[in-house]
């Protein structure tokens, strides 16, 4: 759309805001003298009395000098929980309340958190960066030589590939922050592997990358050099800070839209091969057993996924009344792309409706969607979404997914899901498949 | 896509094998997309798109072109001493790596390997490698018998067994133990064995999984050393795709991830359809959450904009036990010796502080929490004080 057409689209906009403010005026009216009714004249107490907070003072500006949320924000938190915990929830993960999310971008505090040998505090004056093999020149650098380079400055999400993965047979959380909250999006500040690269003169051979952490576990994994030429990062700052010891301060990977498990935290070391590695993390776990036998090794991108945020088994609908006009609203990523569209369900997949994208639209990063709805009380939904990113990928139904890959593969489960709301507005997690 | 030609320079030399390998897809102005796709769409390695630098822009994104190119050299060539100290990887035996690469000469027995699981790793992994409660499993019996149910799928039949993937049935490489225990293992305090006894710990898997070497068996009585361990093949290494190995494993990699059939995808531009009406399978039920699903959420699920209710200062005790002492002090008593009554003469400051330091003999610092000195202090109170089951 044109800068004029675009005009010309607020004017009438504008016009017809006008024109229905004066239509439900009325409408409007009548609902506050019922509400005035309901309270006997003696007001809403919320408006009629002293707050706490409304007279005494507040605090000094002196006081958190790093600022923490509001105290009525406690139940905001990540969650973990034992089935998926071992070695004392030092080999874990602690996934993010994404029903709370607001926007594209995830709090630092709020970021999902795995790791394979606990969260290392690592001292950044000790801290160093050797990269070698396949290279010319050999280096180490320190953190303040790392952020000298050129920063480059992203919005991307990193996902575990095991988001929804414990799914495969059959819903088993009624919740969103645990079926899809194995993720989380932050704007991310670093240098490209390929400008460090420029210095070091890769040799011809090299065809794989080895990132490895200098965490208890030394966390390491195996990445082809076209994602380093491409856009793969070295990153040190998160939302406009350093990076919290949670997602690897000082120094981690970033692969845009890749693997979680590839953005290797506490990062010490990067080496350049023409053979790949092998790693735990890319054998022994982060590989999908297909009904043949054989297992996708190497499966790098979190292909284009959806959900339901609002209403969600967290947000249910039990206090809408009938009539309401009420937001569905939703992410969607992919690791492959750009999303270009999301339709929505509401009967589990039959029929769809196409939703509106809602902000920032970027590439290998949340999208947020919505779609206004009049909820009509004691009818019973089945709420799917399904996105769409530019590479041309659409997320498969379960049975279309179940039947290349079956029930085992653990990782990069990206079906739709429903979100079944019942008479009385609540939401369970439910699935619609043939087996 | 990424413009090649902005990093053909680095490349020093650029014979044909490398401008192969490296002509990543589009570097010509040309799509590579596998047959079958639409040829507008140029694909990544993972199958997805890439934007290229036009204008000065990336997708979304602008960047500062005289960062492309530009010569920094911050940093210095590490030492051999210090690339030796990091660079403990191992990488297996290939056609064009006869040799593997970081495998280092050393030996170890079972029977060695045995009193080292015995002292250092069963409290987490079991018997014999057995795991269990959320610890992995090093073995699950013969590994050519178990190897056969990666074919078993409850994809169909809800009620049959699942496949079995541990070390023996399922890794493809035995490179990868060697290097994870030496580097990770045991949990609580890694990067503390030595070779010899890092090449036990393997013999000793080895044979818990009753593999065998070269035709020979790993029985009780194996010695592992360098040249038996390059001969070991593992019964699964055939079980992956795409090829990784090899000069050409990118292009291999490429066209399997380029095909949305080979993992589950549906691509619009490989004849996927954007059904719109009537489009569920005949077949679809509502399938539920059976059993109330998973639940025990730490926290428990709240959604309330509440004050947080004051938190209790003391540390429950039993727990702390529970998750952070007992796989090694089980029934509360001293590894080792069985019982605290060789450690508390030395005087109780003593043991507070060996607890808190960490030992040699196998006590990480605090037990691996991070609990307050004052914490662990009552942690130890508790093991001593006598409360044995
Ligand atoms: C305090 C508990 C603990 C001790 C002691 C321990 N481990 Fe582990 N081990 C773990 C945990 C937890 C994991 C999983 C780590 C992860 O998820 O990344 C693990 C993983 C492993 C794995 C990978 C298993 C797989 O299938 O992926 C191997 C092999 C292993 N340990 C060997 C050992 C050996 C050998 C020892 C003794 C020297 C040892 N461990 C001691 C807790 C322990
Ligand atoms: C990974 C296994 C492991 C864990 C976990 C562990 N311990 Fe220990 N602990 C040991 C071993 C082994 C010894 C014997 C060390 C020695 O003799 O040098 C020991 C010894 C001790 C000692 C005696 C220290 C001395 O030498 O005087 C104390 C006290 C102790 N542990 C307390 C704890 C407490 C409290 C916890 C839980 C918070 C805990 N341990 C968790 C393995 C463990």
């Amino acid at each position: 759309m044109d800068n004029k057409e675009s005009q010309d689209q607020t004017t009438i906009d504008r016009r017809d805001f006008f024109k229905k403010a004066a239509a439900v005026s009325v409408t409007a009216l009548a609902g506050t003298s019922l509400l005035a009714n309901e309270s006997a004249g003696k007001g809403d107490p919320a408006i009629m009395h002293h707050t706490k907070w409304g007279r005494k003072w507040g605090d000094p500006v002196t006081k958190n000098q790093y600022g923490i949320p509001s105290a009525y924000e406690h139940n905001v938190i990540r969650r973990s929980t034992k089935l998926l915990a071992s070695g004392n929830f030092r080999a874990s993960i602690a996934v993010t309340p994404i029903h709370e999310s607001q926007g594209i971008i995830t709090p630092n505090g709020l970021f999902f958190s795995r790791s394979h040998g606990g969260t290392a505090h690592v001292d950044p004056n000790e801290y160093r960066l050797m990269i070698h093999g396949l290279v010319e020149k050999p280096i180490v650098l320190t953190l303040a030589e790392l952020k000298r380079y050129p920063s480059v400055t992203r919005t991307h999400f990193i996902e575990c590939p095991a988001n929804g993965g414990q799914e495969w047979r059959g819903p088993q959380f009624n919740s969103v922050q645990f079926a899809k909250g194995f993720m989380a999006s932050a704007e991310w500040t670093g240098v490209y592997i390929k400008t460090i690269l420029e210095d070091l003169g890769l040799k011809p051979t090299a065809q794989w990358m080895l990132a490895e952490g200098s965490d208890n576990s030394k966390m390491g994994r195996t990445l082809p050099i076209d994602k380093i030429l491409d856009d793969a990062m070295i990153v040190w700052g998160q939302n406009g800070e350093a990076l919290r010891p949670e997602q690897g301060y000082p120094v981690r990977l970033l692969v845009p839209g890749w693997e979680g498990n590839l953005c290797v935290k506490w990062l010490r070391r990067l080496e350049f091969s023409q053979e790949p590695w092998y790693c735990k993390e890319e054998t022994s776990k982060y590989t999908d057993l297909k009904p043949t036998g054989k297992a996708i090794q190497h499966f790098y991108a979190n292909e284009v996924n959806s959900t339901v945020t609002s209403p969600s088994p967290e947000l249910p609908w039990t206090d809408l009344k009938d009539g309401d006009v009420v937001e569905i609203e939703g992410l969607a990523w992919s690791g492959m792309g750009t999303i270009t569209a999301v339709d929505l369900s509401f009967d589990g997949g039959k029929n769809y409706e196409e939703a509106n994208l809602k902000g920032l639209v970027l590439s290998k990063s949340w999208t947020r969607w919505s779609y206004m709805h009049t909820y009509k009380k004691g009818k019973k939904l089945l709420l799917t979404s399904r996105a769409i990113d530019d590479a041309g990928y659409i997320q498969p139904t379960i049975d279309q997914e179940v039947s290349v890959m079956g029930v085992e593969a653990v990782y990069h489960r990206n079906a739709v899901e429903t979100w079944e709301v019942t008479e009385e507005g609540k939401v369970n997690h439910v699935q619609i498949r043939s087996v | 896509m990424f413009k090649l030609e902005a990093y053909n320079k680095l490349l020093v030399s650029t014979s044909v094998a490398a401008v192969l390998a490296l002509s990543v897809v589009g570097c010509m102005g040309e799509s590579t997309a596998p047959s079958g796709s639409d040829a507008s769409v140029s694909l990544d390695i993972d199958g997805g798109v890439s934007h290229p630098v036009v204008n000065g822009k990336t997708g979304n994104y602008y960047v500062n072109p005289q960062a492309i190119g530009a010569k920094i050299n911050n940093g210095r060539v590490p030492n051999a001493a210090e690339l030796a100290k990091w660079d403990t990887d191992l990488q297996p035996v290939t056609e064009l790596s006869p040799e593997g690469h970081g495998i280092p000469e050393g030996s170890g027995s079972v029977e060695d390997g045995e009193t080292i699981y015995e002292a250092q790793c069963v409290m987490c992994h079991g018997d014999f490698g057995s795991g269990g409660g959320g610890y992995p499993a090093l073995s699950k019996g013969n590994a050519y018998d178990l190897q056969k149910t990666l074919t078993n799928n409850r994809w169909k039949d809800p009620e049959a067994d699942g496949p079995t993937r541990v070390f023996g049935s399922y890794w493809p490489q035995v490179t990868t133990m060697w290097w994870y225990i030496r580097d990770g293992m045991p949990h609580p305090f890694s990067d503390s064995l030595s070779v010899d006894e890092t090449y036990a710990l393997t013999a000793y898997i080895l044979n818990i999984n009753e593999m065998e070497i070269d035709g020979e068996e790993v029985d009780d009585e194996y010695v592992l050393d360098r040249a038996k361990f390059l001969k070991i093949k593992m019964p699964n290494v055939d079980g992956f795709e795409p090829n990784i190995a090899g000069a050409n494993a990118l292009p291999a990699v490429r066209a399997y991830f380029g095909k949305a059939s080979n993992f589950g995808g549906q691509n619009l531009n490989q004849g996927a359809v954007r059904c719109m009406t009537d489009c569920q399978e005949p077949t679809a039920k509502i399938k539920r959450i059976q059993n109330g699903g998973i639940k025990d959420f730490i926290p428990a699920m709240n959604v309330t904009r509440d004050l947080p209710v004051k938190e209790a200062v003391a540390i429950d005790v039993k727990k702390v036990y529970t998750e952070s002492c007992a796989m090694c002090h089980s029934a509360f008593l001293a590894p080792g010796s069985g019982d605290w009554a060789g450690y508390t003469p030395k005087g109780i400051d003593k043991v507070y502080a060996n607890g808190i330091k960490g030992t040699e003999g196998g006590m990480p610092a605090k037990g691996g929490t991070d609990l307050s000195d004052a914490d662990f202090k009552t942690m130890v109170d508790y093991l001593i004080s006598g409360k044995i089951k």
